[in-house]
């Protein structure tokens, strides 16, 4: 199976290279993988994300619906607010990572990976029954833009959209139009810079598009979109994060509310000891790629990369790495394995590169 | 159009060769740089390394992907550039000056399997 964005003759016209990605057609680059980078720190850039999928959620319960499906709190948080949070099973383990948009407390909308929509949506359906709510996977009417650097807003504001854009809060969102396929636009992203992530029909995707390119703005593919969030310091659904770890293994902590008084996942997770620990790392030399093997100063695995690039903004090998609690120490020197040949690594407990969001 | 220069010699993976005598220089192609991007670390064997012809004696790495470089030919290492280790760049910047090692040569015959740069140059328009 290959499918295509609604944009992906737009991506080929304009030279990208395109690649293979849960099933989809999508650019990993187009002229440059560091000018894009760069512009997205700099200035603005746009990113075709629209593989994503989006749940719909409605009805009296879907609140409570939500709330009870992840880790994060959805109940208190204000209306237009957007809320990332792991989707757990009952023993903790991570079925996903992903955005609730509460645009009421009758209408939310989810935003998940692309290569787990199939796997979240029948998860959630299958505890939807004792809710009072409808699940709908929409994520074939949906094309999602992510628009992002510190010019993001200067730029949208100065476009012809039919409707005024907010200067609104980080991780918040306005809507657009109110159609049977709304625009929303949220205050979101993945590169750890001001920006929108716009959802909304094809057709008006596709105009924003081209005027975003006649503005002058960046198209950026999905390999700068990694190197980006690894140096802000995001996780991964497939990397970091999957089936064999919970929250309290990858950092996510903060985003298991345990004052809930319940969710899928509470019991194992209140008596869960972390197995394992996600650390960061910066090289002076050699750059760090998945599944490179870490040691200790006395030659002992002690884990492995679970991502790993060149920093365009650092000119340094980072990664996140997944060790072994019990042969790690903190204090310890950490060595990555490359090739045989070993690089001295230094941890990290700040992101590489301090994003520039609001 | 990536640049090709008539006196080399080529091997599928992108590679070139220069003979003088009995040492070959090694170095990646016009069209390798070019699809690679930004090269920001290369990594080379050491001086009196054994090769065999066709295996990995280091890798170029983009800011997204690690390349092993294949060995043309069977011979010893003879020298390596530290200038393409240290400033990785010079490679972007013209690959044909930037050559990457330099071998004792073991077996002439093996430089016959090498292309051409006329069929090289037709490889890269069909592999492009």
């Amino acid at each position: 199976m290959s499918l295509k964005t609604s944009l992906f003759e737009e991506h080929v016209s304009l030279g990208a290279k395109i690649v293979e990605f849960a099933d989809w057609q999508m650019p990993i680059q187009y002229k440059n993988l560091k000018e894009e980078v760069i512009a997205v720190r700099d200035s603005v850039g746009v990113f075709d994300v629209s593989h994503m999928g989006e749940f719909f959620i409605e009805g009296k319960q879907a609140l409570d619906f939500v709330d009870h499906l992840v880790t994060n709190d959805i109940k208190n948080a204000e209306i237009s607010k957007a809320i990332y949070s792991p989707l757990c099973r009952e023993d903790g383990t991570i079925i996903d990572d992903l955005i609730v948009y509460k645009i009421s407390n009758e209408k939310l909308m989810i935003c998940v990976n692309a290569s787990n929509i199939k796997k979240d949506f029948d998860w959630m359906n299958s505890h939807l029954s004792s809710f009072d709510c409808t699940l709908i996977n929409r994520s074939d009417d949906f094309s999602l833009l992510a628009i992002q650097g510190p010019k993001t807003f200067e730029t949208l504001s100065q476009l012809d959209l039919n409707f005024q854009i907010e200067d609104n809060d980080y991780y918040s969102i306005q809507i657009g139009s109110d159609d049977k396929t709304p625009i929303l636009l949220a205050r979101t992203g993945y590169t750890g810079e001001d920006g929108f992530e716009v959802f909304g029909p094809h057709e008006f995707i596709k105009a924003l598009w081209k005027q975003l390119m006649d503005a002058g703005v960046k198209p950026c593919g999905l390999g700068a979109r990694d190197v980006l969030r690894l140096e802000v310091g995001y996780p991964l659904y497939g990397n970091e994060l999957d089936e064999t770890v919970t929250p309290l293994d990858t950092g996510l902590k903060w985003t298991v509310k345990m004052s809930k008084p319940s969710f899928i996942g509470k019991q194992a997770l209140q008596d869960y000891q972390a197995k394992t620990q996600s650390i960061k790392l910066i090289l002076d030399k050699g750059i760090p790629r998945e599944g490179y093997v870490i040691e200790n100063s006395q030659a002992q695995e002690i884990g492995t990369i679970t991502s790993g690039t060149m920093s365009v903004c650092l000119k340094k090998g980072i990664a996140f790495a997944r060790v072994d609690k019990n042969l790690y120490g903190p204090e310890e020197e950490i060595i990555v394995n490359i090739r045989g040949k070993k690089y001295s690594a230094t941890r990290t407990k700040k992101p590489f590169v301090a994003g520039g969001h609001k | 159009m990536a640049k090709v220069i008539e006196e080399l010699k080529y091997t599928e993976d992108h590679e070139w060769v220069s003979v003088e005598n009995d040492i070959a220089t090694i170095g990646i192609t016009d069209f390798a740089q070019s699809s690679l991007g930004d090269i920001v670390f290369v990594e080379l064997p050491e001086e009196g390394d054994e090769l065999a012809a066709s295996s990995s004696f280091g890798v170029v790495e983009s800011i997204k992907s690690v390349s092993d470089l294949n060995s043309p030919i069977t011979g010893i290492v003879t020298e390596k550039n530290t200038t393409a280790e240290d400033t990785p760049e010079a490679l972007n910047e013209d690959a044909f000056s930037a050559w990457l090692i330099k071998i004792k040569i073991s077996d002439p015959a093996e430089l016959d399997n090498l292309m051409d740069s006329k069929a090289y140059a037709e490889y890269c328009e069909a592999s492009s």
